[in-house]
């Protein structure tokens, strides 16, 4: 494998469940155990109800557009070979907002509010898998 | 997710500290793109210049206030350089809306016993040091904490991730790239009367939306200026500010700091992205000044980029929700329209500071001290023509009574500020 010139995360006490289950092909959220309440991104209290216990979920993988960008002007330069790329929020089924890259060659021409996305998880090394997101085919 | 509740925000506290304080001093230094100077050189010299202005010596300066993002130097080095001894100081993390809210925090001290006359600066090389548009040094820091959540899929500079806010409200709104570049435009227009501006050449709606794009929707010309520069404001009660400078004060009449929508750790998870910070300070801002945006004569809405500014004019009140496109290009935000907004060009063309240089224009439109392009009297003052005319030269707005400041951090912080002539 090439070198890998994108940051690349390091997990806390609080996430390395969320890092493991990519690793696992999952995608997992974090869940209330007392009041059910989903959360992301990974983080020790249910802002719910305060309750710190949690489990882990495992995501449908849909969602819709929230809102997008498109970057062009390289401010790292792990990103430079791939300008210009769209940045996606997203809203999954389970009524958590997340933002990554929009992949498969998307126009923004053609982006809508609520336009339906999945999930797809992508090896950067061979530590990490990521999550990206495309339109449904 | 639904929003949390914080509808029922008390803006009841005591407004007897309206006016009991004033905006003192101010100083700054030249707007580069190449100081060539340490944060501690421009700091010394915009304070000493601040405390020149306020009639001052250092002896009658004893607390100090600075922000940054470790791109600064500390209080106690600067403090030192300029033969003051401090009873407080304090340096604290944060860029944009520290502004207001370190005002706010002065006037606590100040009211506490703790210290009597308070130095806020910011100093900054924006340009040749830690770039303030995330390139160079600053995109290159290892991804800590929990922006291992955005870093990792390219998300990290101010523009990649407030433009998605302004995308939405494209979309929720029907507001228009060619609308915010009227902010551009605007600020250019006063920049040019400005000779202190790091920008002083107008342009137009066409050079903003034929520069090239950063973050689509976003052009080049939306965004700041990186600049090399420090600034300093000086805070004391208003009769002491009177006993060392007979002159119109600024004084503060309401201050709110660092108010934040729910969750601003990730503020895009709950509710419309498109509201901003503004839709709770303004709970606080106006029911304490006694007065409404109606009431104000000149704005100071921070333009970290052209839609920033629009986004709090719009949340602030200045506008009904969702119009701050028609407001920000009507005509009512340019000098000789009914409310000019940052009339020194802003960070879009004066130069970049996280915010203070915006507090120092409303201080002087207050004073009735611009110095813009007008002829020189024969008192060595300018003589205001106030002919706000392509060829005019002039920047000093007529009767000044009111000016707000709006400060930004990003979509979910804001700081904000009243202050009257008196």
């Amino acid at each position: 494998m090439s070198e890998y010139l994108k940051p690349l995360p390091e997990p806390s006490i609080d996430s390395q469940p969320f890092w493991d289950g990519l690793k696992e092909g999952r995608l997992l959220l974090q869940t209330c155990s007392d009041c059910g309440t989903v959360r992301h991104y990974p983080r020790p209290m249910c802002e719910k109800c305060q309750s710190m216990e949690c489990h882990w979920t495992e995501a449908t993988g849909r969602g819709q557009l929230y809102t997008w960008t498109e970057t062009h002007h390289p401010f790292h330069f792990g990103f430079k070979g791939e300008l210009p790329y769209i940045l996606a929020t997203v809203e999954l089924d389970e009524g958590v907002r997340i933002q990554t890259q929009l992949l498969g060659g998307a126009k923004v021409g053609d982006l809508r509010v609520g336009t339906p996305i999945e999930v797809v998880l992508d090896r950067a090394t061979d530590e990490w898998v990521l999550p990206y997101v495309r339109l449904v085919k | 997710m639904t929003l949390s509740s914080v509808s029922d925000i008390d803006a009841s506290q005591p407004k007897h500290l309206a006016d009991k304080y004033a905006i003192a001093g101010i100083g700054e230094t030249a707007y580069l793109r190449g100081s060539n100077r340490t944060t501690r050189s421009m700091a010394t010299e915009a304070i000493s210049k601040a405390m020149a202005d306020a009639g001052m010596k250092a002896s009658d300066v004893d607390g100090m206030l600075s922000y940054s993002s470790g791109d600064s130097t500390f209080s106690p080095f600067i403090a030192g350089d300029l033969g003051i001894r401090l009873n407080f100081y304090m340096d604290v993390f944060g860029g944009g809306s520290s502004t207001e809210a370190l005002i706010g925090i002065a006037i606590g001290v100040i009211e506490a016993g703790m210290c009597k006359t308070v130095a806020i600066f910011r100093s900054m090389n924006g340009f040749s040091q830690v770039r303030i548009g995330g390139t160079g040094a600053r995109s290159a820091v290892p991804v800590k904490g929990d922006e291992m959540h955005s870093r990792a899929y390219g998300w990290q500079a101010a523009g990649q991730m407030f433009a998605p806010t302004f995308m939405r409200h494209m979309y929720d709104y029907g507001t228009t790239p060619e609308q915010v570049a009227m902010v551009k435009v605007t600020h250019s227009q006063h920049a040019a009367r400005n000779p202190k501006a790091y920008y002083k050449t107008p342009v137009t709606v066409d050079d903003v939306l034929s520069s090239r794009f950063i973050v689509k929707p976003l052009h080049l010309l939306d965004c700041c200026v990186e600049t090399d520069n420090a600034n300093c404001l000086i805070i004391t009660r208003a009769e002491r500010a009177r006993d060392h400078a007979d002159r119109p004060q600024a004084l503060i009449r309401s201050v709110v700091g660092r108010a934040c929508k729910p969750r601003i750790d990730m503020h895009y998870q709950h509710g419309p992205i498109s509201t901003v910070a503004g839709h709770y300070a303004k709970e606080i801002l106006w029911p304490n000044a006694g007065l409404g945006p109606e009431d104000v004569d000149v704005t100071g809405a921070y333009d970290a980029f052209t839609f920033t500014s629009m986004l709090q004019l719009e949340d602030y009140g200045f506008c009904k929700k969702g119009e701050g496109g028609d407001y920000v290009s009507n005509g009512t935000i340019r000098l000789g329209g009914k409310r000019p907004n940052n009339t020194a060009g802003g960070h879009l063309c004066e130069g970049y500071t996280h915010g203070i240089n915006m507090v120092i224009e409303n201080v002087r439109q207050l004073r009735g001290e611009v110095d813009d392009t007008c002829p020189i009297g024969p008192d060595g003052k300018r003589i205001h023509t106030h002919d706000y005319s392509d060829s005019g030269t002039c920047r000093a707005v007529k009767d000044v009574n009111v000016t707000a400041n709006l400060g930004w951090a990003m979509p979910g912080t804001g700081s904000a500020m009243v202050m009257v002539k008196g």
